[in-house]
């Protein structure tokens, strides 16, 4: 008796999961929008080396205490440099603190890149392996992360800070300082 | 006048399958006979015809075709002309039914004086998925729609799409996704009939199993090639949700193939085969519902009517909801309480499906998780790869293990000293391979030492089996388990000491790769039959400053469709792959450069298409089987 029952299992999970594609089908929907698992979380903890004085950092220490910026960044990146200029409005102009983690990357490469450009960053952490990029769910980089003063992640920037982003992320920064 | 041809065709086909189901329905009479005669052969013809008149459209360029217009343009070269037919989704479903009816001829074939009542139920359940993608094809996807206006020239074909390895691609995957249709009808009609328990129906299921098998196969090696050479990511095998499509019925595929070899024997697992037989065609089907629907996106996304979708999922409803019922109610008649010893052929076979099976479920968890999640708790996430390699390399590495033991197994039982005995020289062989791979390789990681070693088992175990010429092995069987060997070799070392440089270059920079030394050149414009590009040349030479090749990346830019694609420029040897990919950049930055060291790729691709030679011969084998029987 209980091996004829077996014998319906297929059907039951097949049509569970054709209700399911029905669904998906009917309502509206954009398949190719996945917004990122960490939004309104604690930035993942991790832990490495800075670039310039080998000294560790340790991110449950130095995220919650203000308002950071987080910017994945290489030399090898072109839109990298061209957002550069935006990445030093934040830290020179509207004094904000920008941690840079320099993804999969030379070291001397990008300290040479940073004495051309300038360095606006408070710390050039070092993500050889790419393995910090793997926890904070970075595609592709230039991203820029916003965490608040608490440690928690409120927006995220996939690409090149443009004019118009960089307006946008000037406003979200200001809607937290509104709503301490 | 040529699409006029083509769309009558196209409509009489419908008449002839409808005709084939009310004649397949019918008692045995000779002129029941002759009538389904002309419904199958007119329904093959029409096919022939529908899709040959699409061809000369595309190759007159003949833009009163909306079909034509929105894929095609003059400049395109004559290869891809061609292949611009079924790149497409509405030609894609003319020749989905063209091998649909390729396969009902061959089905109609195998009639004889013993099997009527099972071929004509075959025919029906046949006919009626004919049926059901002609109504889809006719209705949602109809190629020969006029278009309002006459346009001077056409929008272009998707240049990544323009490669020799992807032309013929679609073709090979669709025999064997289509070829499952017919194992699908066999089983159908081993459930339907009544009085059915001895009459040798897998006989006539195992020729159209290896056939589909094969073609899938080499289908997915195919279309592995150009996401390798086309896409310009490195890999050749990325978990996209397409890819995994057409995995899924390959690993159940390959599970229903072994089953029936069990069937044969031993007169038994015949409940399993018939799930597995309706649940392969299922996952054809639904992969296709995946890819045309649009509820995923992909790289094979071109369908993106909601209509379609639609329709391909209430045909999957009908077509799943009528044969896992009926295989519910059907199946007890062939339940067996047969046991098998562990250390036996069967028992090996039997392990191995269960994994195969597994490997499956987990894919198809992966693929349709998103969807579930998204369903069930309106969140979003997406599954990539570190899934898959994470839950599939640990099923498939004892699969692979057995697949090295099984085949030097007996029927029946062994005894474990015999088998010791056997497998003697095989350890020995494989310790001395394994040793001496990594001290060329010199790099240590475990699942990479797994791989080698599983590799080299299955290598040896079947040249030694070709070398004692076992006659109760088959020598299908041999070849395909000698090309998966190398396949696992290419696989283990392509993913395990694959090694990547990205940097940034200019003119005359220096860069070193495993012992390669890599020289920026020059860069150049230069200009193809349609599209221009810009050039990059780079010097490689090995460490005693020996010049070994000169490897040029392109990015081309197609002004028709405004695409541009890189070309990856490549250089193979047994051993290695170097592979550079020419990125952003300008003469005065400099370019970004992505450069692989891609360790035994090339044996990925010899291992498919040694599996594919062992299908041919199997194929060949069980057709003489058939025709005797």
């Amino acid at each position: 008796m209980i091996k004829k029952q077996i014998l319906l299992i297929p059907f039951v999970v097949f049509i569970i999961i054709l209700l399911s594609f029905f669904y998906l089908l009917i309502i509206e929907r954009n398949p190719s929008e996945l917004p990122s698992n960490l939004l309104n979380k604690t930035t993942p903890k991790f832990e490495t080396n800075k670039i310039y004085d080998d000294s560790t950092f340790i991110s449950s220490k130095e995220f919650g205490n203000e308002i950071v910026l987080v910017n994945f960044f290489a030399t090898w990146c072109k839109p990298c440099k061209k957002e550069h200029k935006y990445i030093k409005l934040f830290s020179e102009k509207d004094k904000i603190r920008v941690i840079g983690i320099n993804y999969k990357d030379k070291k001397n490469k990008t300290i040479q890149w940073l004495a051309d450009l300038g360095n606006p960053y408070s710390d050039v952490l070092i993500d050889n392996t790419g393995e910090i990029g793997i926890d904070w769910g970075v595609y592709g980089i230039p991203e820029t992360y916003v965490v608040n003063e608490k440690g928690i992640i409120k927006y995220k920037q996939i690409g090149q800070i443009t004019k118009k982003s960089y307006k946008k992320i000037i406003s979200i920064i200001e809607k937290i300082n509104n709503e301490k | 006048m040529i699409p006029l041809f083509g769309n009558f065709a196209l409509w009489l086909s419908l008449f002839f399958v409808v005709l084939q189901i009310i004649y397949s329905r019918k008692e045995k009479n000779n002129l029941v006979l002759q009538i389904n005669r002309v419904a199958v052969i007119g329904l093959l013809a029409c096919s022939l015809l529908t899709f040959a008149s699409l061809t000369v459209s595309h190759l007159n360029s003949d833009f009163t075709l909306v079909n034509v217009y929105q894929n095609s343009h003059s400049t395109k070269p004559l290869l891809y002309k061609i292949a611009g037919v079924w790149g497409n989704h509405e030609g894609s479903m003319l020749l989905w039914i063209l091998v649909l009816t390729i396969f009902n001829y061959f089905i109609f074939r195998s009639y004889n004086k013993n099997n009527f009542k099972f071929i004509s139920n075959t025919l029906e359940s046949q006919g009626i998925i004919i049926i059901g993608f002609l109504i889809f094809t006719i209705f949602t996807s109809n190629p020969f729609k006029l278009m309002k206006s006459i346009p001077v020239d056409g929008l272009g074909f998707n240049p990544i799409l323009q490669d020799p390895a992807l032309a013929i691609h679609p073709p090979l995957l669709y025999v064997g996704y289509v070829g499952f249709s017919a194992v699908f009808s066999f089983g159908i009609a081993a459930l339907k009939i009544k009085d059915i328990n001895t009459f040798p129906w897998h006989y006539y299921m195992k020729p159209f199993v290896v056939a589909a098998w094969t073609f899938l196969t080499i289908g997915i090696a195919l279309g592995s090639i150009w996401a390798y050479y086309e896409l310009g990511w490195g890999g050749w095998w990325f978990w996209d949700p397409v890819e995994n499509a057409s995995l899924m019925p390959w690993l159940l595929g390959t599970a229903l193939l072994h089953s029936l070899i069990i069937v044969e024997k031993r007169n038994s697992l015949k409940t399993w085969v018939l799930l597995l037989a309706i649940l392969t065609f299922l996952l054809s089907v639904i992969g296709t519902f995946l890819v045309r629907s649009g509820i995923l996106t992909s790289v094979h996304t071109f369908a993106l009517d909601p209509s379609r979708g639609l329709y391909i999922l209430i045909f999957t409803a009908i077509l799943g909801t009528y044969s896992l019922i009926l295989f519910a109610i059907q199946s007890k008649k062939y339940l067996d309480n047969n046991y098998y010893a562990f250390l036996s052929k069967e028992g090996a076979i039997l392990a191995n499906n269960i994994l195969m099976v597994i490997v499956c479920s987990t894919v198809f968890l992966g693929t349709v998780y998103p969807l579930l999640v998204e369903t069930f708790t309106n969140n979003k996430i997406s599954v990539g790869e570190p899934y898959y390699n994470s839950t599939v390399i640990p099923i498939a590495i004892p699969a692979i293990l057995i697949m090295g033991i099984g085949p030097l197994l007996s029927w029946q039982k062994e005894e474990k000293i015999k088998i010791l005995k056997k497998i003697f020289p095989n350890i020995i062989i494989t310790i001395v391979a394994t040793i001496v791979i990594f001290l060329n390789y010199k790099t240590y990681n475990i699942v990479g030492i797994i791989g080698i070693v599983l590799a080299f088992w299955i290598i040896t175990s079947n040249t030694i089996l070709i070398l004692k010429k076992v006659k109760k092995n088959s020598l299908s069987m041999i070849v395909s388990h000698f090309g998966f060997g190398l396949l696992i070799l290419g696989i283990t070392g392509s993913s395990i000491w694959q090694e990547e440089k990205i940097l940034n270059m200019n003119i005359n920079n220096q860069v070193t790769i495993k012992s390669h030394n890599i020289t920026f050149k020059k860069i150049e414009e230069i200009k193809g039959p349609n599209y221009v590009a810009i050039r990059a040349s780079f010097l490689v030479e090995d460490k005693n400053r020996n010049i070994i090749t000169k490897l040029e990346p392109e990015n081309r830019f197609y002004p028709i469709t405004q695409i541009i694609t890189t070309e990856a420029s490549i250089h193979t040897n047994l051993l290695r792959d170097l592979y550079i990919v020419l990125g952003d950049g300008n003469l005065k930055d400099g370019w970004v450069i992505r450069i692989y060291h891609n360790p035994l790729v090339i044996w990925i691709w010899i291992g498919a298409f040694i599996i594919f030679l062992g299908g041919i011969i199997s194929i060949n084998k069980n057709l003489k089987k058939l025709n005797i029987s």
